[in-house]
This record gives structure tokens, C-alpha cells and sequence, in this order.
């Protein structure tokens, strides 16, 4: 059998099992779909049964970039700021501050953990414990997507834990956008390379102006199949142009995603038409990322394990901590990060990224970290907010609290 | 007018970029394919603004922008998308063969069958007449042998006179056309894929008996043959019988499921060596008649959805792969064999809609539906040349000048011929009132 046909026969067989069977299992049990894609990825990548080849693997790399395009083009359609100025302030603030402190803590303690593990000078572990600061900083909203359907969304902690998903992943762009502006390989040939600056200047510009021009060029667009010719056009077209100066597509996708959701009169049917694709090129995108995945070395395993730990840790410590000094303790419970521990498309989407960057260091071992880190919460992340959300319950006696029980805040 | 301002200003800000940019993991494809994609939506809102179909705007974009011209999207970018040409291919088969109602072929099958066989044969018959006649005229012709140039007159005719169901299909979905000349037409063309396939196996075996390869060729049997339309035929039950089942016990995420189906139809058959558009055409005909409960219909309809954006991608990246400057040199050898094969499709069509007693005022329109010619026949053309490594290569040169020539006009023929029977207004909708295009769902 070709491998062609059976990559169509497993992926098609994987996806219409999930569909049917995770429906009833999201349902029964609160598990959330994806994680298995990888698996799949994995079983059917080079380094397992070889049925997706190098070569498949090359010839799929614009489908890859376009899916980690339209993760970024998914999450700006997420930043509707006439939605976001309805949620107060203090939700922004904890949510910021818990991102920020769980991407420090991460990325330093992996810097120290990478240098003494594998005995590389700092320099050398810098990016690489960065990029992992960045993926821990994102957390998934798929968990969240289960519960919703059982009427929690207007719990003070679900909001939260809404607000910070969508910081988090924010946070996460901003900060590996920024790195491959620093770490950037140069451009080829006689030119000069522009500075890390002028890269960050040229990264945000390709999404300002795309956005800007695709606002232009959707105007008005209600009808779903040229707007989703039209999506298609203006999201392959900015991860390429990322893609192409070797910059992450995300960045870009993201401005786009924004800019449009933000200006355009047709915002519904945009964020429909995105988040339509985007699931199935998730799973795309997982699959992928599964068979690109090759083993690492033995003195590696040990940093990709604890940083699987160190997530855990730091999420949950940055967010008590942030709600600790934002006074939000009593609405949202001390252990509400616990609902942040999932993670899905934008970790793998990032490692990914990384991964097929030129000239990345250490790109088999972050990329291993993430896979693991997505494999083991993915699926149990709905679990993990119910458990936030049963702990919150049990300390304050359950339901008391309304948005007007916040502290007072602006924005 | 303000999209092309747009266009103008990416093209640019690419050109900006160029010098610092690298290919890597198809970046390049990747930033040409979604250029292609802008480019040939706008060209097509242009077209369809002027009374032009769409698929020719996708078609001039491509041109335009493709390797023959700008060279804003490269051969390389150009290769890099293949999959999703064979994606669409595969995708319209399957559409047009749910299109076609088993009462229908009932009711209406021996029409199609008289209305084809006469149009093939006086078109075939035209085309050999005209290249025997303008031999001396021909350089790849003149000094060859008598018994080469009837060779190679059968060959190219059997090529020649080949539809296109890629642009009817994108046509009838484009204007929503469902009259009598929409129907008619798509059922002769869609005849005219199996019939054309025999035709050619046929034709190359006599050319091989009364002019041998120099180097023997590549072969070509008669199992071979039977295997390709026979085993396509099977595999096409046999798929739509799945789709059928899936549709009766499952029947969800149908746009997902359209599109697994176009792959695994295409990757069945050229695994089994069989008709890759017979296939998925059986198949979409086995799914649409054999599902009940408007199961079928909604799978035609989620099929309908994906394959908009698909279309405009597809003959984008056909117009960029004509080679303008191919046909340019061509141009006077194959401007008169296009002229014949006209006025004999016009011809042929005449007398096979007045044998089959279709009325008049509906007759009469339909010759302008089968102008249109792909697909099919550059794999026919590949074949020949692979038989025929030298003339076989030149026959294949001048088939595809007269293609691009008629791939670029027929689209336009075809929804004059439906304007004028009526099926759809001058603004694009048709008389039922429907909208042109898909209401959003």
C-alpha cells in the first residue's frame, strides 16, 4: 500500500474516530481531542514506520507554515477590543502578570537546567531556554471549549481563565516573535543584515500593512465562500511573506487577525470562516509535528522532563502570585492556574516554528519538551479546569462571587 | 478597482522583501500561492464584472503572474502546488458525477450518447482532414512518411476533440445553471471522458500497426485498456458505496469527509492503474442516486462549498502553467486547427441534437458548452509521447497551444450558450432567482 493512500486512510480514519468518538467521550468523561494526532504523527514518521518520509515531510513544509499562520490569524480574531473593554481590568492584570511571571520563571530555570544538563555555555542555552519560556506561557483553550457547553462561562475564574488563555498566548507570539527577530540567522547573499530591531520592525509592519490592506480588500465581503477565498489569500500570503524572511508567521497572522476583527463590519464572518479551518488544520498541524519529531539524546531526557514539572510549577505558582498582588485571590481561588495547564495548537505551532528555523539551537530538545508537555495535558485539560474550578468551589463555599464583587480597576 | 491597487501594493512590499528572504520549507510557495490566490480572485470579480466568466480571470491571473509572463510565481512554487491541482481535479470529478441524476440518464442517456457519438466522429474526422491537408505546412510533418503523418493525425485527434468536465463543472457551479443546455452539455461531456479514452487506446493501436515506433514505444494493450475504464468503474462503485454508507451511518463533517474522499479516490486509482476522473465520477454518481433522505444532496452541497475556493486555485495555477510563449510560436499552426475543431463541434452538435430530436431553441446552444478542453487530454498527449518519443513530443507541443487557446475562450462560450437558452441572467443569477453564488451557511 502507498503511503500516500494510507496517510489519507489513517488521517481520515483519526479524524472521523475522534469526531464520533471524542464527541461522547468530551461528553462522558471530559476528555478534549488532539493529543492522539501526534501520537499518529509519531507512528507514522521516519523515525517509527517511515510512511511519512522526509521528502512528504519538505513537500508539506507550506502547509505547515500556513498552519501555524492560521493559529496566529485564530487567536487575533480573539482580540475584539469593543469585547475586551466589557471585561475589567483587574482580569487583564492577573492575567499579564501570571503570563509573565511563568514565562520568566520557565525560561530561567530552563536556561540553568539546559547549561548543566548538556554542559553548554549560557549563550549557548539562552534561546532555546527562551523559546521554552514561550511555550510554557501558552496555555490551551480547547478544555475550556468542553465546559463552556455546561454553562460555567459566567463564573468570575472561567472568565479569568479566558482572559489569561488569550494573554498567554499574546505574551507567548510577542516573545518568540521578538526572539527570531534577535536570534535571526541574516539574510542571504550581499545584503546587509538589518538589526534585531529593524527585523521586529519588519515582522510587525508585514502584519500592520496586511491587515490594513486586507481590511481594504474584504470591506463588505458577507459572502462566505469569497471571503474564505479572500482569508485564504491574505493569511497565506502574510506566513509566507513571515515565513519567507525567515521570521515567525504567527506574528503577522496574529496583527492580521486583529486588524481585521477590530475594522471590518463583517468581524462574524470572519472569526467564523478562521475558526471553521482551524481545527482541521490543527490536526494537520499535530500530525506534522508528531512525524517530524526525532529522538533526542539520553542526556537530554532530563531536561525535557522537568520542564514538563517546571511548566506545572511555575504556571501554578505565577498565578497564585498574580492574584495574590492583584487583590483577586477571593474571586478567583488560589489554585486557578490549574486551569491554565493545558496546552495545545499554539505550544506545537511555536515548537514547530522553531523547529524549521535556521540556525535554531537545541531545536530537537524544545521540540521534544513541547510534544510531551502537549501530549500529557491536551487531553486532560478540560479536567484541569474542572478541578480549578471544584477547588475554587470547596474554599469559598461555592458561586458567590459576580463580577461586582471584584476589585475595582481600570484599563 | 480598489483590489488592484491592493494587488499592486503587495506586489510590491513582496518585491520589497525578495532580497531578504530564503526558500526554505516552501516559504516562497507559500507567499506565491497566497499572491496566486489574491490575484485570481480579483482578476475573477474583474471578469465576472465584465460578463466573463470567472474561471477565465482565474485563468489570465495566472498567465499573468505565472512563469510565462511576470514571473511573479515561479515553476518551482508552481510544482510545489501540484497536490492541490490533483485535489481539485479529483474534487470536480466527483462533484460532476453527483451531479448527474440516475433519472436523468434514464430519461435522457440515449440523447447524450447520439448528441456525443456525432460530434466526436465529425470532429475527429475534421481535425485528421485538416492535419493530413496542411501537412506541407507543418515542420515536425513535411518530410516525415505517409504512414507517420496518419499516424499522428489519428493520434492528435483523439486528443483533440477531448471536454473539459473541470470547466463545465466550475461553470454550472458558478452560475448555478440547472436548464436543459446545462444538463445536456454536462452529460455529453462527461460521455466524452470514457468515450475518448477508448477512442485514443483505439487509435494508438492502429497508429502503432501502420507506422512502429522507432525505439518500439511504450505499449499499450487492449486489457490495459479494458482495466483502466472497466477497474475505474468498479473502483468507483466500490467508493461510492463507502460514501454512501458513511453518509447513511455517520453523515457528519460532510466538507471534511468531500475532501478525503477526492484524495483517496485519486490515490486508489493510480494505485490500481485505472481512470483517475472515471473514478471519482462513478463514485460521486453511486453516492448521489444510491443515498436517500437528501443525504446525497447535502454531501454534493458541502462538495459545492469546498470546491469554490479550490476552483479559483486550479485554473489560477493552469493559467500559469500555459506556456505563453509555446503558444505564441505555435500560434499559426494551431489557430486553424482550433477554427476546424469549432465549426465541427458546431456542426457535429447541430446534427446530433436534431438525431436525438432535443428541441430547437435548446439544440442549438448547446455546441458552445464543449469548446471548453483539459485535463484528459494532457495525459492522452503524455501517453502519445511516450509512444511516440519524437512526434509523439510535437504532437503534445501543438495540443497544448490549441488547449490554452480553447481553455481561455470556451469558458466564455459556455455561459454565452447559457445566457442565451436563458438558464442564466446577463448579471449571473439564475431565472429561478438564485443567488450566484453559495448562501452563506
Amino acid at each position: 500500500m502507498s503511503s500516500g493512500l494510507l496517510l489519507v486512510l489513517v488521517v481520515a480514519a483519526a479524524y472521523l474516530a475522534a469526531h464520533v468518538a471524542f464527541e461522547f467521550l468530551a461528553k462522558r468523561f471530559t476528555i478534549v481531542s488532539g493529543a492522539e494526532y501526534l501520537v499518529l504523527g509519531v507512528l507514522l514518521g521516519p523515525e517509527v514506520s517511515g510512511l511519512i518520509g522526509a521528502g512528504v515531510l519538505d513537500s508539506f513544509g507550506p502547509f505547515m507554515m500556513l498552519a501555524i499562520g492560521w493559529m496566529g490569524a485564530a487567536i487575533g480574531t480573539r482580540l475584539d477590543l469593543a469585547a475586551m473593554l466589557r471585561i475589567r481590568a483587574p482580569f487583564y492584570q492577573v492575567a499579564f502578570l501570571q503570563s509573565a511571571l511563568s514565562l520568566a520563571v520557565v525560561a530561567g530555570v530552563m536556561v540553568l537546567l539546559l547549561s548543566y544538563a548538556l554542559a553548554l555555555p549560557y549563550d549557548a542555552v539562552v534561546v532555546p531556554g527562551l523559546v521554552l519560556g514561550c511555550i510554557a506561557a501558552a496555555s490551551s483553550l480547547s478544555g475550556l471549549g468542553v465546559l463552556v457547553r455546561r454553562r460555567l462561562q459566567r463564573r468570575p475564574l472561567v472568565r479569568q481563565l479566558q482572559v489569561a488563555s488569550g494573554m498567554d498566548a499574546c505574551i507567548a507570539i510577542a516573545a518568540f516573535g521578538l526572539l527570531l527577530c534577535i536570534a535571526h540567522p541574516g539574510p542571504p547573499g550581499d545584503v546587509r543584515p538589518p538589526t534585531p530591531t529593524e527585523w521586529a520592525v519588519i515582522s510587525v509592519g508585514i502584519g500592520c500593512l496586511g491587515g490594513a490592506l486586507f481590511h481594504l480588500f474584504l470591506a463588505g465581503e458577507r459572502n462566505r465562500d469569497r471571503l474564505f477565498i479572500s482569508l485564504t489569500g491574505a493569511i497565506t500570503l502574510a506566513s509566507g511573506a513571515a515565513a519567507y524572511v525567515r521570521l515567525s508567521p504567527l506574528v503577522p497572522a496574529l496583527l492580521i487577525g486583529a486588524i481585521l476583527v477590530n475594522t471590518t463590519k463583517n468581524r462574524h464572518e470572519i472569526t467564523q470562516v478562521i475558526a471553521t479551518v482551524q481545527r482541521p488544520l490543527y490536526f494537520i498541524l499535530l500530525v506534522f509535528a508528531g512525524a517530524a519529531w526525532q529522538p533526542t539524546t539520553r542526556s537530554s531526557l532530563i531536561p525535557i522532563l522537568l520542564f514538563f514539572v517546571v511548566r506545572i510549577v511555575g504556571k501554578l505558582g505565577s498565578a497564585r502570585i498574580a492574584a495574590r498582588v492583584s487583590g483577586m485571590l477571593p474571586a478567583v481561588g488560589p489554585d486557578w492556574g490549574r486551569g491554565l495547564l493545558g496546552q495545545g495548537s499554539l505550544a506545537v505551532a511555536i515548537a514547530l516554528n522553531y523547529w524549521t528555523f535556521d540556525g535554531s539551537l537545541l531545536p530537537n530538545i524544545v521540540f521534544t519538551a513541547a510534544l510531551v508537555s502537549v501530549l500529557l495535558t491536551d487531553v486532560l485539560s478540560a479536567r484541569f479546569i474542572q478541578a480549578a474550578i471544584r477547588r475554587h468551589d470547596e474554599s469559598t463555599g461555592a458561586q458567590l462571587l459576580s463580577d461586582a464583587d471584584l476589585p475595582v480597576g481600570r484599563l | 478597482m480598489r483590489r488592484s491597487v491592493i494587488l499592486l501594493l503587495l506586489l510590491g512590499a513582496m518585491e520589497l522583501l525578495r532580497p531578504l528572504g530564503s526558500a526554505g520549507y516552501g516559504a516562497q510557495a507559500l507567499l506565491s500561492f497566497g499572491f496566486l490566490i489574491l490575484a485570481a480572485h480579483t482578476v475573477g470579480e474583474l471578469a465576472h464584472a465584465s460578463r466573463v466568466p470567472k474561471i477565465v480571470g482565474y485563468l489570465v491571473a495566472g498567465m499573468i503572474f505565472g512563469p510565462s509572463l511576470l514571473h511573479v510565481i515561479g515553476a518551482e512554487a508552481i510544482d510545489r502546488l501540484e497536490p492541490v491541482s490533483d485535489l481539485a481535479i479529483a474534487l470536480i470529478a466527483f462533484l460532476a458525477g453527483a451531479e448527474l441524476q440516475w433519472s436523468e440518464v434514464r430519461r435522457r442517456g440515449v440523447t447524450f450518447l447520439k448528441i456525443m457519438t456525432v460530434e466526436l466522429a465529425v470532429c475527429f474526422a475534421a481535425i485528421v482532414a485538416l492535419l493530413y491537408g496542411m501537412r506541407g505546412f507543418v515542420p515536425f510533418l513535411a518530410t516525415a512518411s505517409d504512414a507517420r503523418v496518419l499516424a499522428f493525425c489519428l493520434l492528435f485527434a483523439s486528443v483533440a476533440i477531448v471536454h473539459s468536465p473541470a470547466v463545465t463543472m466550475a461553470l454550472l457551479s458558478e452560475t448555478r445553471a440547472r436548464g436543459p443546455v446545462a444538463r445536456t452539455t454536462l452529460g455529453v461531456v462527461l460521455l466524452t471522458d470514457v468515450a475518448v479514452v477508448l477512442l485514443f487506446s483505439g487509435m494508438l493501436a492502429i497508429a502503432r500497426a501502420i507506422a512502429p515506433p522507432d525505439d518500439g514505444g511504450a505499449a499499450l494493450s487492449l486489457g490495459m485498456v479494458i482495466w483502466e475504464i472497466g477497474g475505474a468503474l468498479l473502483v468507483g462503485v466500490v467508493l461510492g458505496a463507502v460514501v454512501t454508507g458513511y453518509l447513511r451511518f455517520v453523515g457528519q463533517e460532510l466538507t471534511f469527509v468531500a475532501i478525503i474522499i477526492a484524495l483517496l479516490g485519486a490515490e486508489v486509482a493510480s494505485l490500481l492503474h485505472v481512470e483517475t476522473l472515471l473514478t471519482l465520477i462513478t463514485a460521486g454518481f453511486v453516492a448521489e442516486n444510491a443515498s436517500r433522505d437528501g443525504r446525497g444532496e447535502a454531501l454534493r452541497h458541502a462538495m459545492e462549498r469546498s470546491a469554490a475556493p479550490i476552483f479559483v486555485v486550479f485554473f489560477a495555477i493552469s493559467g500559469a502553467n500555459i506556456d505563453l510563449r509555446g503558444v505564441g510560436a505555435l500560434v499559426v499552426l494551431a489557430l486553424p486547427v482550433v477554427a476546424v475543431r469549432l465549426a465541427a463541434i458546431w456542426g457535429g452538435t447541430r446534427i446530433g441534437t436534431w438525431w436525438a430530436g432535443m428541441p430547437k431553441e435548446e439544440g442549438r446552444h448547446v455546441w458552445m458548452g464543449l469548446v471548453s478542453q483539459a485535463g484528459v487530454a494532457i495525459g492522452l498527449a503524455t501517453v502519445a509521447a511516450e509512444a511516440y518519443p519524437v512526434l509523439g513530443e510535437a504532437l503534445r507541443t501543438l495540443l497544448l497551444a490549441v488547449m490554452a487557446i480553447n481553455q481561455l475562450f470556451g469558458p466564455i462560450f459556455f455561459r454565452r450558450a447559457l445566457a442565451a437558452s436563458g438558464e442564466v441572467t446577463e448579471e449571473g443569477a439564475d431565472p429561478a432567482g438564485r443567488a450566484p453564488e453559495p448562501a452563506p451557511s
